[in-house]
């Protein structure tokens, strides 16, 4: 496999970082809603990858090495020497369709030698959780099902997914890779330490959370948050992640993000379930840790592609807006750490509503919040 | 990474990003970064803060409120606590005050539960039967003391295996000292069982106590009417095949009524219980006497060789039972009467020797008590005829068919009637007149006496009242009337109906009234003499003490009995007697009345001998009260006696 990262930024354009390998099979690209919503990024990116599927989304800031930035495309273009993709894209009309939507994929996808699948979704109008139990229902829990919910800073207005067209809202993306040269790693982890009493999720419709041992669940959030972060949010709710278990396996736990509020109800938007009488307590981010975290899930990353790759190595790093709200300028710490992890050259990524990833314990594919999750792809030698 | 470091790698970054690109360092813009940068430590450290406080004062509210449910749990608890202590209590107080002994195994046979009463009975101390001792031991222990007899591995498997089948074990033993204990295992679901040990030495006796009761007089304790029967009936079915004989006597005590209404119930009872006793000493061991009821015994005399071993009995019972009772002070003297049934030539049955032997009974008091019967076959029909007597003369007073007739007294110094005796006559409208001699002691014996009594005082009063006004009635008194609390009030009763004058009614009393001589006789007699009415001693000199009684009571006229009259002019011992009484009846100022005057002689030897009056034939039958009144007319003349 061969790999080039190129950039964008409004100043200078595209620039290529190395000459790019033809032909290229596969595009992976995040930006700012403002820098693609216009479409003219992908109209250049098509025109210079022809014969490549190109799949990118709205972030909350990209990664690109060890730099973070708010205002560029980072994007990367992949060569298979003896791996065959294939890209899917969705359009969600209703998020009540969320999972249907993740089964649809999942049978577009599914064959033999499926070895994997990168998927970007909308951030705000998709069931994230939904939609991996969709895909996974289908495609099953042995073949890894990575990828993250498109962002939109903190300002949760409108997200962009794009699957060989221009990124708009309420898309969902796929790449499925086939073949047994292809070795995808991936690692997720969190490094948020839970705080505070153990709660009940005592009322909860889907991924909207209505009460916590009985008291309005947005009530308890802006006590946490104090009045100076009540006005940031709902962005601000990012700080405090709620950590969920299943009273019955308790081992298994999520960490689960805001991606809404709303004041009328005082209820709080996840971005995955939230189902009553789970416990759920809330999480706090210390900034190292959260560094510690990142490097725990590039360790995992890493150890996956295994020992016999040859060529190169790419890392697409998603990593939980709410990370970077808390950690502001000190967010290159993660960076940094995650990267030091790995063997691979080029890293990229960018900061999520939410990050696809197997569980760390259980295997599942599932929609994690909070967490720097990497993929890891390389091909065998 | 250290703190210094990440700060220094934090500026690397800030100057990297302030460089220009021309290599210059924006100095404006590399501090807006570290200001941001402050900031940004400032804003997580306020984070932080509040995030800490929010959490302690959030803790500390869950702490309060974990503290507030741990004392009401607390308080729960030890409300609970006491609760069961009290209930404990309780269910110790309820087990150990049972009049049960009562245990509680396990599935292994060992002790859960005991409770005081089990250690009592048993005389067995606490340490024998802790929870946890096995059943067997306790068993051994009670071997040991005396109070299990058995083989207590035996008897255990023969328990478990009994109880497995789901049913109640229950035994009855009997401790060294005779204490009878009931002893009930009771299998529980889960294979252990409840056992209870309950004393019941007193109930059993309770029990025979009334077993016996129930066939025993409660006053002599002898057997009564129901042993009689069933040893009668045991004897009768063993003696059939052998062709034993047995003899059925029934007894009866003659004038026992008497006794009891004239020294009352405790001297009647006293009376019965010595009887008993004598009735007792009469018989044989094999022979059973019982009381019947009343004054009525009987007596199964068994393995007899002939019907005179009875009569020998019957004998013996009657000189036995006639000599003198002792009772609080009070001589008493009574007769019995026997019948006699034997089987069996009389019966082979309970029922049919009873009634036989109570036949004969009847038919010795006809024969004038103190004697014994044998049953005949025709006494059955004349029982059956008293027995329609009985009856008749209770609708004879019904229906007005008894009648009084009256026999004139003549006045021997008057020459003219001055008093006429009232005879009761019974007209039976088939059978025609029937004596008094026939009817009278059936009366008594029925007790129609005394309204008979009544009867005749009140026609007696009326009828005098239409005589001429010196002309008195006499009336008859029997003792059974002057026992009668009511007499009185009958007198009294019958003088303002008929508008009689007292002195003109004479009340004739016999010896046998003054031998019941009690205070309330007595009183009764004064109390009758005072209203102005005269008493009279009537057949005077047939009694045993005829004179001593003249002592007893100041009588306004003795009547010879017709025996003495009889037999004069020739007899020299009536003679005799009948001037002894003239004589006395003088000195005590008292009339003389001879009765039973039929010749001119016997009339001109008591006018000799100074007698008052005569009463006879010789002078005037008794006549009908309708005939009297034409009799006592004033203008009819007396018929002279020459």
């Amino acid at each position: 496999m061969r790999a080039s990262q190129l950039h964008w930024s409004g100043p200078a354009g595209w620039m290529d970082e190395n000459s790019h390998p033809q032909p290229v099979d596969l595009v992976l690209y995040f930006g700012t809603r403002a820098a693609l919503a216009c479409g003219a990024r992908y109209r250049e990116l098509r025109a210079m990858f022809p014969r490549a599927h190109l799949l990118g989304c709205s972030t909350g800031g990209q990664i690109r090495g060890t730099d973070v930035s708010d205002d560029e495309i980072a994007a990367v273009a992949l060569q298979f020497d003896a791996t065959r993709v294939k890209l899917v894209a969705h359009a969600v009309a209703d998020i009540g369709r969320s999972r249907a939507c993740g089964e649809d994929i999942g049978r577009s996808l599914v064959a033999d030698d499926l070895a994997g699948i990168f998927i970007l979704s909308d951030g705000l109008k998709v069931n994230g959780a939904q939609l991996v139990a969709g895909v996974a229902g289908i495609i099953g829990d042995d073949i890894p099902l990575t990828g993250g919910l498109a962002g939109d800073g903190a300002a949760f207005a409108e997200t962009l997914v794009g699957a060989d067209g221009a990124p708009q809202p309420g898309m969902v993306g796929a790449v499925g890779f086939y073949g047994k040269a292809i070795r995808i790693g991936h690692g997720s982890a969190g490094g948020w330490d839970p705080f505070g009493p153990r709660r009940r999720v005592t009322h909860a419709h889907g991924n909207i959370l209505l009460a916590l041992d009985g008291q309005p669940a947005l009530d308890l959030y802006e006590r946490y948050l104090g009045e100076e972060d009540i006005k940031g949010l709902p962005g601000t709710a990012l700080l405090f992640p709620l950590i969920i278990q299943d009273p019955e396996r308790p081992e298994h736990e999520v960490v689960r993000t805001i991606v809404g509020i709303n004041r009328d109800d005082r209820s709080l938007i996840f971005a995955g379930d939230v189902p009553e009488g789970w416990m759920a307590r809330l999480m706090r981010g210390n900034f190292d840790n959260l560094a510690a975290g990142a490097a725990e899930a590039a360790r995992q990353a890493d150890a996956g592609l295994g020992n016999d790759i040859a060529g190169d190595a790419v890392s697409v790093m998603v990593s939980c807006i709410g990370r970077r709200l808390l950690l502001g300028q000190r967010i290159t710490d993660e960076v940094e750490a995650a990267v030091n992890e790995m063997r691979a050259m080029t890293h990229l990524g960018f900061f999520s509503y939410g990050e696809i990833s197997p569980h760390a314990v259980s295997g599942c594919c599932e929609l994690h919040n909070q967490t720097m999750t990497v993929t890891a792809l390389s091909e065998a030698a | 990474m250290n703190r210094r470091s990440i700060v220094d790698k934090l500026f690397a970054q800030q100057i990297a990003k302030a460089r220009t690109p021309s290599g210059e360092v924006d100095l404006e813009l590399l501090g807006s970064l570290v200001v941001a940068a402050y900031a940004e430590a400032e804003r997580d450290r306020r984070r932080n803060e509040h995030a800490i406080a929010m959490m302690v004062e959030e803790v500390d509210q869950l702490n309060r409120g974990l503290e507030k449910l741990v004392g009401q749990r607390t308080a729960e608890l030890k409300a609970r606590e006491a609760e069961l202590e009290e209930q404990n209590f309780r269910f110790d107080a309820a087990i150990n005050n049972m009049s049960q002994g009562l245990l509680m195994f396990d599935s292994e046979a060992r002790l859960v539960i005991c409770n005081r009463r089990y250690l009592e009975i048993y005389g067995l101390s606490p340490e024998h039967a802790c929870p946890g001792v096995a059943l067997v031991d306790m068993l051994k222990q009670r071997a040991a003391m005396g109070t299990f007899a058995g083989d207590p591995d035996e008897y255990l498997a023969f328990l478990v295996n009994s109880l497995a089948q789901g049913k109640n074990v229950t035994r009855v033993i009997e401790l060294p000292d005779a204490r009878i204990i009931s002893v009930v295992n009771h299998p529980m679901p889960g294979g252990g069982w409840v056992a209870t040990h309950e004393d019941i030495t007193e109930r059993r006796r309770a029990e025979q106590q009334i077993a016996h009761m129930a066939r025993h007089d409660a006053l002599t304790d002898l057997p009564n009417r129901v042993l009689l029967s069933e040893r009668l009936s045991e004897r009768l079915t063993a003696g059939a095949h052998h062709g034993e004989m047995l003899a059925v006597l029934y007894l009866d005590l003659d004038h026992f009524k008497g006794v009891n209404d004239t020294l009352g119930h405790s001297v009647g009872d006293e009376l019965l219980k010595a009887i008993a006793d004598r009735l007792r000493s009469c018989a044989n061991d094999t022979d059973t006497v019982a009381r019947i009821g009343g004054d009525e015994f009987a007596i199964i005399q068994t393995n007899i060789e002939s019907p005179s071993e009875a009569a020998m009995l019957a004998r013996l019972i009657c000189d036995t039972i006639k000599a003198p009772y002792n009772l609080h002070g009070h001589v008493v003297i009574v007769d019995t009467s026997i019948g006699i049934a034997i089987a069996p030539n009389d019966g082979v049955d309970v029922d049919e020797l009873l009634k036989n032997a109570d036949m004969a009974l009847y038919g010795a008091k006809a024969d004038g008590r103190g004697t014994y019967r044998f049953f005949e076959s025709d006494m059955d029909a004349r029982v059956k005829a008293r027995r329609t007597m009985e009856l008749a003369l209770r609708k004879a007073l019904e229906v007005g068919e008894f009648e009084l007739h009256y026999q004139p007294l003549l006045d021997l110094k008057q020459d003219r009637v001055t008093c006429c005796e009232a005879l009761l006559r019974w007209r039976h409208p088939e059978q025609g007149m029937i004596p008094p001699s026939e009817f009278i002691p059936v009366a008594e014996e029925i007790g129609l006496i005394v309204p008979l009594g009544e009867w005749v005082l009140r026609q007696a009063c009326l009828d005098a009242a239409g005589w001429p006004e010196d002309v008195h009635v006499a009336v008859n008194l029997s003792p059974s009337q002057l026992i009668n609390q009511s007499l009185l009030p009958v007198v009294i009763n019958a003088l303002a109906m008929s508008g009689l004058s007292a002195c003109r009614l004479e009340l004739e009393i016999t010896e046998a009234v003054l031998m019941q001589n009690t205070e309330t006789t007595m009183a009764t007699l004064h109390r009758l003499r005072e209203l102005g009415m005269r008493i009279s001693m009537d057949d005077f000199g047939t009694g045993y003490s005829s004179l001593s009684y003249l002592r007893s009571f100041p009588f306004d006229k003795i009547k010879i009995d017709r025996c003495f009259i009889s037999g004069l002019p020739d007899a020299d011992d009536s003679l005799a007697i009948v001037r002894a009484v003239t004589g006395l009846a003088g000195s005590l100022r008292m009339t003389t009345t001879a009765e039973g005057v039929e010749t001119q002689q016997q009339l001109e030897q008591v006018r000799l001998l100074g007698c008052t009056e005569i009463q006879g034939f010789v002078f005037s039958r008794p006549r009908p009260a309708a005939e009297i009144s034409a009799f006592l007319r004033p203008d009819r003349p007396i018929a002279r006696i020459a």
